[in-house]
C-alpha cells in the first residue's frame, strides 16, 4: 500500500518526542512532562487511526510499508500490522501514555532523562509489533533492552543496579542466539531460491531441514522465553519487577513480556511448524510447570511487588499453553490472556504504586484496612485483583478458560493440571487483598465488633492480624489458609527486619505509637491511569467478541499449517 | 605488454593520497623549525586540512583498480577503502590528540610538531601496506607504521609506564618484524618471487609435492604468527595491555585502530591475494586464533578496573571478530564473498567507536579524573552529553543495535554463515554477551552510582566536536551503511584471485 505510512508514524512518533525533550535541555520538569504527554496522545490516537482502519476480515498483513534499506544483504524496512499485532500496538501505546501519565508526581529526579527512556522504550515496543523484516525486529526487540534498563537501574529502588543488568544481560543473552538463528535461516532460504530477503513472510514459505528446524527453533524459543518468561528462563523477572519505578512495571508487564508471546507466533510457528510440532509437548511440559511454579512461589510473597511478578510467570504460561495446543481455542485464548493481562496487570502495578507512594513500602504486612481509608481504591484494586484471578465476566476469565480449553483438547492432563492452578491464584492474590485492603494495619487497634477473635490475637504480632481480622473471603480456599499461615508466619518476620525499607520502621514506630497513618484516596491523575483499564478489563470480560473478532482470520491463517481449526 | 616507457615511468598520479600525506610530514617537520613554539597550534590545522585532502584525493581512485611500479604499488577498490579507514582515523586521532598533547601530562614536553610527523608516517606507512602488490612493499610499509607508534607510545617521556610500554611493544614488535621477515623469505624461496599475484600464480600451477608444501606450510605459520603480533591476536597479545595503558591516551586510541589495520591489511594482501591457493590450510588456522582471540579478550576484559586496560583487552576481542570474518574467505563465490568486505567494514566501525571511548577518557583526563572506573561514577549526572556519548560507544562496542558495531558485527557473521561455519558465528555471539559485562559496567558507573570525585572545568571544543562527530557516526554509520558496504564490496574486483 503506497498510503500513508500510519505504522512508521506510531513507532516514531515517540522518537519524535524524545527528540524534542533532548533538545529541549532547558525545559522546566513540568513542560518535559507536558511534551512527553502529548507525545503518547499523539501515538496512542495514531494507533487507533490505525485499528479503525484496520479491515478485520482481512488476514494477511495490511498497512504495509516497504523500503530498500540494504539490498546487498536482503535487509528491507518492511513494516505491517495483522490480527496478532494489532492489539499489542495499541496496548503498548496505551500502556505507554499510562505510564507517562502515572509518572508525573513520583518521578521527580532526572525528569528529563527519564521521559526520553519511556519515550525510547515505546519505539522499540511498538517497533517489534510492526516489523517483518527480521533484522528490523531484531534491533526494535534489543533497543527495549537500553532504556528499560535504564528505568530500573536510575529510578528504581534499593537493589536496583544488581537487577538492571540481570535484567539486560539475560535478555541480551537469549537474543544473541536469535541472532544467529536469524541470520541462518536466511542463508537457507537463499541457498533453496537465490533470493536474498529477511522478510518473514516470504521466509515462511520456506522449506528447512528437520534437524536445522529444531535447532534453530531452540534459538528463538530461548530469547522469547526469556522474554515471556517461560521456568526456567525467569529469575531476571522478580528481580527487574521489585526494584522499577512504578512505570516501568506497567510497562515490563504490560508490554515487554508479550514480546516473547507475540515473537512465538510470528515467528516459531511461521517459519517452523515442523519443529514447533514436534518442540510442542516439551513446551507445554514447561508451561504447566510455569503455571504451577509461579502461582506457588507467589504465595509466599512477602512484597506486593514479587507477588504480582510470580503472578505474571503463572498467567504468561497460559500463553505458551495455549500457542502450542495448535487450535483456534488455545491460539486465540493465548492472544486474549496477553491483551488481558497487559491490561490487569499493569493496573495492578498501578495499584502497587499508588500505595508505594504513600507508604514507601510494599510489604504486605506494612499495609492494612485500606478499604476504611481508602475506599475508592480498594474497590478498584478488587475489580483488578479478581480480573487477575480469572472471575467471569473479567477480561482475565476469557483468556484462560479458552487457553484451558484449547489445551485440555489436546493434552488432557496439561488443561486439568492448569485448570486447578486457577484455584491456586485465588488463594494468593485473594490472601493478599485480604490482608492489604482488609486486615488491620499493624498498630491499629482491634476492632472490638470482632470479639471472638480478639482473646486469640496476640498483640506483639501485627502479622497475624491480617489473617485474623476477616475470618474466610474466599470459601474455596479456607481449608488450606491454616498452612498458608505457617508459611507466612516463618516468613515475615524475616522481612521486617530488612534495613533497606526505612519508612517501613518509621511505620513500625506509627504501629507503637498507637494510630495509623492517614493516607488520602485516589488523586485525579492515579484515577486517569487506573479507570480507562478498568473500563476495557471489565468490557473484554462482558463482550470479548471484537477482541476475537479482530484477530480470528490471522489465527486461522496461523494454524493453517498445524490442520486444526476449532471454534 | 607494458611498453619499456611505462616500465621506467611509473604512474605517479596514483600514489596522489599518499604523495599528500608524506608532503605533510615533511611540511610538518619544516614547520617544526620555522615556526615558533608558541603557534604550534596552528600546526594541528594543518595536520587535519593534509588529511582531509589525501581523505578527498582517495576518493577519484574508486574503481581504478590500477597498479604501477611493475606491480608493487596497486591503486586498487582495496587499497582505497584502507586508505579510507586509516585516514579517518587518523582525523579523529589528530581531534582528540591536540588537547591533550598541550595540556596534560607536564605540558610542554610532548612537542605537537613531531608528534604530528610520527603520526604521519605511521599513517603513511599503513597506506603503503594497503596499497602494496609486494611483498616488500608490504614489510616496509608495516615497519613504517610500527616505529612511528613505538615512539608514539613512548611519547610521555616523562612518565615511566610510558616508557615500559614502549620498550615492551618496540621489543615484541622488533620480534615479530623479525618472523614476518623470515617467513615472507620462505615463501619467496618457495615461490621465486615476492610478487603477491605472483606468488599466487606460482601456487596454482601443478604443485610439487612434499618438500614444498613443508616449506609453504612453515612459511604460513611464521607469517601469521609475525601478523598476529601486529593485530594482536592472542596469544601474541602480550604486549598489548601494557602499551595501551602506558601510551599517552591519544596514542592508546590511534594505536588501537592504525597499526591493527595495518596487520589486517598486510594479512588480506598476503593471505588473500598471495597466498589464496592455500587456503584450506590458513583458513583454520585463523578460524582458531579468532575464537581463542575473542574468548581471551573478552574473558579477561572483565577483571580490569582501569578503563585503558579493559579497553586493551577490548580491542584484543575485537581483533578476535574481525578474524573471523576474514576466516571465512574463498567458501561462496568470489562475487558473493564478504569475508574480506566484512573486516574492512568492521574495521571502519571499530574506527570511530574505539577512538571515541579513548575520546572520552581524554576529555574526563582534561577535568581532573584519572582513568579508573570509579572516576566514571555518576558521570551521567555531572556531564550528561560526556556520558551519553561514552554509552553509545560502549553499547556500539558491545553490539547494540542500531550501532554500527552491531552491524560490523553482523555482516561478519553473515560471512561466517555463508561459508558455512556457524561454530564462529556462535563463537562471537557469546564472545559479545561476554563483553556485555565490561561494558555495561561502564554504563552502569556513569548512572547508577554516585560520584566519588569532583569535576574541574575544562575547555575542549576540538575534542568536543570530536566526540560528537564519532557519537553521530556510530549511530548513523550502521543504519546508512549501505554505500560504505558497497565500496567494501568491491574488494572482490581488486584482487585478480581465482580460486
Amino acid at each position: 500500500m503506497d498510503s500513508f505510512p500510519i505504522l512508521s508514524v506510531i513507532t516514531y512518533l515517540p522518537l519524535l518526542g524524545a527528540l524534542i525533550i533532548f533538545f529541549l535541555p532547558r525545559a522546566t520538569p513540568d513542560q518535559t512532562r507536558q511534551i512527553a504527554l502529548w507525545t503518547a496522545i499523539a501515538t496512542f490516537a495514531a494507533s487507533l487511526i490505525m485499528l479503525a482502519g484496520f479491515d478485520i476480515n482481512q488476514a494477511g498483513m495490511q498497512w504495509t510499508e516497504h523500503m530498500e534499506w540494504l539490498p546487498g544483504v536482503g535487509i528491507n524496512y518492511d513494516m505491517g500490522v495483522d490480527g496478532v499485532s494489532v492489539l499489542l500496538v495499541v496496548l503498548t501505546t496505551l500502556l505507554s501514555l499510562i505510564a507517562v501519565i502515572a509518572s508525573f508526581d513520583p518521578i521527580q529526579r532526572r525528569v528529563r532523562e527519564y521521559y526520553i527512556a519511556i519515550l525510547l522504550l515505546e519505539v522499540g515496543m511498538i517497533g517489534v509489533f510492526l516489523a517483518l523484516d527480521l533484522f528490523l525486529f531484531y534491533i526494535f526487540f534489543e533497543l527495549t533492552l537500553i532504556p528499560m534498563a535504564l528505568l530500573i537501574g536510575v529510578w528504581g529502588s534499593a537493589n536496583r543496579v544488581y537487577a538492571s543488568v540481570k535484567f539486560f544481560l539475560y535478555t541480551l543473552a537469549g537474543s544473541l542466539l536469535m541472532l544467529v538463528a536469524i541470520v541462518a535461516t536466511y542463508q537457507a532460504y537463499y541457498e533453496q531460491t537465490g533470493v536474498r530477503t529477511l522478510n518473514v513472510l516470504q521466509l515462511a514459505e520456506g522449506n528447512y531441514g528437520h534437524n536445522f528446524q529444531m535447532w534453530v527453533f531452540a534459538a528463538f524459543f530461548i530469547a522469547f522465553a526469556i522474554k515471556i518468561p517461560m521456568w526456567p528462563f525467569h529469575t531476571w523477572l522478580p528481580d527487574a519487577h521489585v526494584e522499577a519505578p512504578t512505570a516501568g512495571s506497567v510497562l515490563l508487564a504490560g508490554v515487554l513480556l508479550k514480546m516473547g508471546g507475540y515473537g512465538l507466533i510470528r515467528f516459531n510457528l511461521s517459519l517452523y511448524p515442523d519443529a514447533s510440532r514436534d518442540w510442542a509437548p516439551v513446551i507445554i511440559v514447561l508451561s504447566v510447570i510455569a503455571i504451577i511454579y509461579g502461582a506457588l512461589v507467589a504465595l509466599v510473597q512477602p512484597d506486593l511487588k514479587k507477588l504480582i511478578a510470580y503472578s505474571s510467570v503463572s498467567h504468561m504460561g497460559f500463553v505458551t499453553l495455549g500457542i502450542f495446543a495448535f487450535n483456534m481455542q488455545g491460539m486465540m485464548g493465548a492472544m486474549l490472556v496477553m491483551v488481558s493481562h497487559g491490561l490487569v496487570t499493569g493496573a495492578l502495578f498501578l495499584c502497587v504504586g499508588v500505595v508505594y507512594e504513600r507508604a514507601h513500602t510494599r510489604l504486605i504486612s506494612a499495609f492494612g484496612g485500606l478499604a476504611t481509608r481508602m475506599p475508592v481504591y480498594a474497590s478498584i484494586f478488587g475489580v483488578f485483583m479478581l480480573a487477575s484471578i480469572g472471575l467471569p465476566g473479567l477480561s482475565g476469565f476469557v483468556g484462560e478458560f479458552l487457553a484451558i480449553l484449547g489445551a485440555f483438547r489436546e493434552y488432557r492432563w496439561a488443561g486439568v493440571i492448569s485448570m486447578a492452578v486457577v484455584v491456586l491464584s485465588a488463594w494468593y492474590m485473594m490472601l493478599m487483598f485480604q490482608r492489604v485492603v482488609f486486615g488491620r494495619a499493624p498498630g491499629e487497634p482491634p476492632d472490638p465488633h470482632d470479639g471472638a477473635l480478639l482473646s486469640s490475637v496476640q498483640p506483639d504480632e501485627p502479622d497475624k492480624h491480617g489473617f485474623h481480622g476477616v475470618p474466610t473471603v474466599s470459601g474455596g480456599s479456607g481449608m488450606s489458609m491454616a498452612g498458608e499461615e505457617n508459611l507466612e508466619s516463618e516468613h515475615v518476620p524475616r522481612v521486617h527486619d530488612e534495613p533497606e525499607f526505612p519508612e517501613d520502621l518509621e511505620h513500625g514506630a506509627d504501629a507503637r505509637a498507637g494510630h495509623v497513618p492517614v493516607w488520602p484516596d485516589l488523586t485525579a491523575k492515579e484515577l486517569v491511569t487506573l479507570v480507562p483499564l478498568l473500563i476495557l478489563t471489565v468490557v473484554m470480560g462482558v463482550y470479548p467478541s471484537p477482541f476475537m473478532d479482530i484477530m480470528r482470520s490471522t489465527l486461522e491463517l496461523v494454524l493453517q499449517p498445524f490442520g486444526s481449526v476449532g471454534v | 605488454m607494458e611498453s619499456l616507457f611505462e616500465k621506467v615511468n611509473p604512474d605517479l598520479t596514483l600514489l596522489t593520497p599518499h604523495l599528500i600525506v608524506l608532503g605533510l610530514a615533511l611540511l610538518l617537520l619544516l614547520a617544526d623549525v620555522i615556526i615558533p613554539r608558541a603557534k604550534h597550534v596552528a600546526l594541528t590545522w594543518l595536520t587535519l586540512v593534509g588529511f582531509g585532502a589525501a581523505l578527498v584525493a582517495n576518493f577519484f581512485f574508486i574503481e581504478e583498480n590500477r597498479s604501477t611500479f611493475n606491480g608493487m604499488f596497486r591503486a586498487d577498490d582495496f587499497a582505497v577503502f584502507i586508505n579510507l579507514i586509516v585516514l579517518t582515523g587518523a582525523i579523529l586521532s589528530v581531534l582528540v590528540s591536540s588537547s591533550y598533547l598541550q595540556k596534560l601530562e607536564s605540558p610542554g614536553s610532548m612537542p605537537l610538531a613531531e608528534y604530528y610527523v610520527l603520526l604521519s608516517f605511521s599513517v603513511l606507512g599503513t597506506m603503503i601496506v594497503g596499497s602494496s602488490g609486494d611483498l616488500i612493499m608490504v614489510f616496509l610499509g608495516i615497519e613504517m607504521s610500527s616505529l612511528a607508534v613505538y615512539a608514539l607510545t613512548g611519547f610521555a617521556r616523562n612518565r615511566l609506564t610510558s616508557l615500559e610500554g614502549a620498550l615492551k611493544y618496540f621489543l615484541l614488535g622488533l620480534f615479530a618484524s623479525a618472523i614476518l621477515l623470515y617467513g615472507m623469505a620462505w615463501v619467496y624461496g618457495a615461490t621465486g618471487t615476492t610478487n603477491l599475484d605472483g606468488i599466487q600464480a606460482a601456487l596454482s600451477g601443478p604443485q610439487t609435492e612434499g618438500a614444498l608444501e613443508a616449506s609453504l606450510l612453515l612459511a604460513l605459520l611464521l607469517l601469521v604468527v609475525g601478523l598476529g603480533f601486529k593485530i594482536a591476536a592472542v596469544p601474541f597479545h602480550m604486549w598489548t595491555p601494557d602499551a595501551y595503558q602506558g601510551a599517552p591516551t591519544p596514542v592508546s586510541a590511534y594505536m588501537s585502530v592504525i597499526p591493527k589495520v595495518a596487520g589486517f591489511a598486510a594479512m588480506i594482501r598476503i593471505l588473500v591475494q598471495g597466498l589464496s591457493p592455500l587456503r584450506e590450510e590458513w583458513v583454520v588456522i585463523l578460524g582458531i586464533l579468532a575464537v581463542i582471540t575473542m574468548a581471551f579478550g573478552n574473558i579477561v576484559a572483565i577483571s580490569q578496573r582501569d578503563v585503558k586496560r579493559m579497553l586493551a583487552y577490548s580491542s584484543i576481542g575485537h581483533t578476535g571478530y574481525a578474524l573471523a570474518g576474514l576466516a571465512a574467505f574463498g567458501v561462496v563465490t568470489a562475487a558473493d564473498d564478504r569475508s574480506v568486505s566484512s573486516v574492512l567494514f568492521y574495521l571502519f566501525g571499530y574506527a570511530f567507536m574505539n577512538i571515541g571511548a579513548f575520546a572520552v577518557i581524554v576529555w574526563l583526563q582534561h577535568r581532573g579524573h584519572g582513568v579508573d572506573l570509579e572516576d566514571f561514577n555518576g558521570l551521567g549526572a555531572r556531564s550528561p552529553m560526556a556520558a551519553l556519548a561514552m554509552t553509545i560507544f560502549m553499547l556500539s562496542l558491545m553490539g547494540i543495535p542500531p550501532l554500527v558495531g552491531f552491524y560490523a558485527k553482523y555482516y561478519v557473521i553473515l560471512a561466517t554463515v555463508e561459508a558455512g561455519m556457524l561454530w564462529l558465528a556462535v563463537a562471537i555471539v557469546l564472545a559479545s554477551a561476554v563483553s556485555a559485562f565490561f561494558y555495561l559496567r561502564v554504563v552502569a558507573a556513569m548512572y547508577f552510582a554516585e560520584p566519588t570525585a569532583s569535576q574541574t572545568p575544562g575547555r575542549t571544543p576540538m575534542l568536543g566536536f570530536g566526540v560528537l562527530t564519532m557519537a553521530l557516526a556510530t549511530v548513523f554509520l550502521g543504519i546508512f551503511s549501505s554505500r560504505v558496504l558497497d565500496l567494501a564490496q568491491n574488494w572482490v574486483n581488486a584482487f585478480q584471485t581465482t580460486i
